[in-house]
């Protein structure tokens, strides 16, 4: 892989010829926490961030957004979601989630919506180091070789630049005297110094590679229940993880004439409606048995097709749910460890 | 052959008539409202009102006198679907937060001096299905215009509404608002249904539960997190009780009875 030095001054003057092919979105600001925005100012990059509040899965399928509109006559495809894109900043468990939502909507059964905005989006990996919160050492997502167009290793003065696609190296090409060909020595002792540090940094840690057979043999664990009875049922951990990506769908009318719309919503497993069907049947009625269902197609499922987990450690939900379930919280409850949760702080005599 | 209008009757039961006036308030859709369906009986809107058989019948307000009671009964005999609109009328409203039946007869006392009333006797306020079958619920305090014309394109397309039945937590995100619980403040957005786009988190401010409660509020979890963050027993009850009709009333009676 061709691997090219960037000094520090020579940042924005890049970002400046790049951003003029694409918008430019990248991390910034929110309150004390941070989301990727789309960015014309490049002081308002931040480049020291942990999480976004969401992953960048809300660039390519959006949270909400109208797929057609139609009418009597016929339909008229919407994909006003798609522009090209360059997204900066993207750490490697992110990269990881997007590769993971690439198995899912573009091989077997392709998603147009997904697939052209995928298609329209250039993506420039920035490195990052943990909080307490992130475990992506234990996923083995700390470190990424593949789903990048420019990867962006920050070494303080400069930058190490990975270049992972001909898309990438177009990039550089637009202003090649920017960057330096050759690394010193030294560069390269500081960069697996770096590495080496950065590893040691991860303070949670998690051993995925019993998680499928703790799912198991754990099934009918009792902690089950008493996680289902804390659980908000408000789909929070969904939103906010970089590979899920169920949606729903709904047909919203309009009066006098206009067209009608076909809207696609995220969706969670954990949500009441989710296993539904008609007739009002529901084979997940209790929350105890949809956590059950999120945490087994993270941890097992997922596995047993692709070799890894569906979890990328990024933390996301550690830092989101209010009520403490989380890969962390239910890994430990799974290992036999009392992960003082809040399940077991709930009061009995409340028991609704 | 054009296919007969859909006859629709809205109705005020007791509420402020927020939900009719804002009926009323969807101004560029009226006409194409008045055009698509045939509404029978509107009281806010016209005076030529009849009273007669119904396809829908739209019902804000909370059952709280003899009259609303007797008026409900008439209004579901007439009409083949009953949709409560507003909280009032699907959880009770404001009026139906006394938990306690003896209570809301002091508080009956206290308010109006006298109990006999002249024209008809007061009841207790209660949400239309404590007394008839409910077919569709469009809550909000107000409803909320857009909810308003998708339930009712739906109707009028006979097809049954449909609306979000996860609470405000899950448009919070998709409008990725930081979590105001995670930050200390007492929000109820996970025990309040969603359908107002998370107006309240978005502008920093907490959700108050003005939707009423979600299908699945976990009143149990959220009380035993806000005492975990330091809020006073009495005022979580308050907030959670203020648009949750009487559907927290058998919660807070536990709460309240257990720490006796």
């Amino acid at each position: 892989m061709r691997i090219v030095k960037l000094k520090k001054e020579y940042f924005h003057p890049f970002l400046d010829v790049i951003s003029r092919q694409a918008e430019l979105w990248a991390p910034v600001k929110k309150g004390d926490k941070h989301i990727f925005d789309r960015v014309e100012d490049f002081n308002r990059i931040e480049m020291k961030t942990t999480r976004t509040l969401l992953p960048p899965k809300k660039l390519l399928v959006p949270p909400a957004f109208n797929t057609f509109t139609f009418n009597a006559e016929g339909y008229q495809e919407d994909l006003s979601h798609v522009s090209s894109k360059i997204l900066f900043g993207i750490h490697p468990c992110d990269i990881h989630g997007l590769l993971t939502l690439d198995k899912l909507f573009m091989h077997e059964y392709t998603d147009p919506y997904y697939v052209k905005a995928r298609q329209k989006t250039l993506i420039l990996g920035l490195s990052c180091w943990p909080d307490e919160y992130c475990f992506a050492k234990s996923t083995r997502t700390h470190i990424i070789d593949e789903g990048f167009d420019l990867f962006f290793t920050d070494l303080e003065d400069f930058f190490l630049v990975w270049v992972g696609s001909s898309q990438g190296d177009d990039l550089l090409r637009m202003k090649p005297d920017l960057f330096e060909e050759t690394l010193s020595d030294s560069d390269i002792q500081r960069y697996i110094r770096w590495q080496t540090e950065r590893d040691k940094a991860y303070r949670t840690e998690i051993n995925f590679m019993a998680m499928p057979d703790l799912m198991e043999l754990k099934y009918k664990a009792p902690f089950w229940e008493e996680a289902g009875r804390a659980c908000l049922a408000c789909g929070s951990c969904s939103m906010v993880c970089p590979t899920c990506n169920c949606y729903n769908v709904l047909d919203k009318l309009a009066l006098g004439g206009k067209p009608g719309r076909r809207l696609r919503l995220w969706d969670s497993c954990t949500l009441v409606e989710y296993s539904e069907v008609a007739g009002g049947e529901n084979f997940r009625e209790h929350k105890a048995d949809r956590l059950r269902l999120w945490y087994t197609h993270k941890l097992q499922a997922y596995v047993s097709k692709y070799g890894k987990p569906s979890c990328v450690g990024c933390g996301r939900c550690l830092v989101t749910c209010p009520v403490e379930i989380n890969v962390r919280t239910i890994s430990k409850a799974l290992e036999g460890e009392d992960p003082k949760a809040f399940w077991y702080r709930l009061p009995s005599e409340v028991k609704p | 052959m054009k296919k007969d209008k859909l006859k629709i009757g809205i109705y005020e039961l007791t509420g402020c008539a927020g939900d009719a006036l804002l009926i009323l308030d969807c101004e560029d859709e009226l006409i194409n409202i008045f055009h698509a369906a045939d509404i029978r009986s509107f009281l806010m809107a016209k005076s030529d009102n009849i009273d007669g058989e119904l396809d829908v019948a739209l019902v804000e307000g909370s059952v709280s006198t003899e009259r609303d009671l007797q008026e409900l009964l008439d209004i579901r005999k007439r009409s083949k679907v009953l949709v409560a609109i507003g909280l009032c009328a699907t959880a009770g409203g404001n009026q139906a937060a006394f938990l306690d039946p003896r209570e809301w007869e002091d508080n009956l006392k206290k308010v109006y001096g006298r109990t006999e009333m002249t024209h008809t006797k007061p009841l207790q306020s209660k949400p239309l299905n404590a007394y008839v079958k409910v077919d569709h619920y469009l809550p909000g305090c107000p409803i909320d215009r857009e909810q308003f014309l998708s339930t009712l394109t739906r109707l009028l397309a006979g097809h049954p509404p449909e609306l979000h039945r996860f609470p405000v937590c899950v448009e919070c995100k998709w409008r990725e608002n930081d979590c105001l619980l995670n930050r200390g403040i007492l929000c109820l957005g996970p025990l309040t249904a969603a359908g107002c786009r998370a107006v309240c988190p978005s502008h920093n401010l907490p959700c108050v539960g003005c939707w009423g409660p979600a299908e699945e509020a976990n009143y149990t979890a959220e009380y035993q997190l806000l005492m975990e963050k330091g809020f006073d027993r009495e005022m979580i009850l308050r907030k959670m009780s203020t648009f949750s009709g009487t559907a927290i009333a058998d919660f807070a009676a536990r709460i309240r009875g257990v720490k006796k």
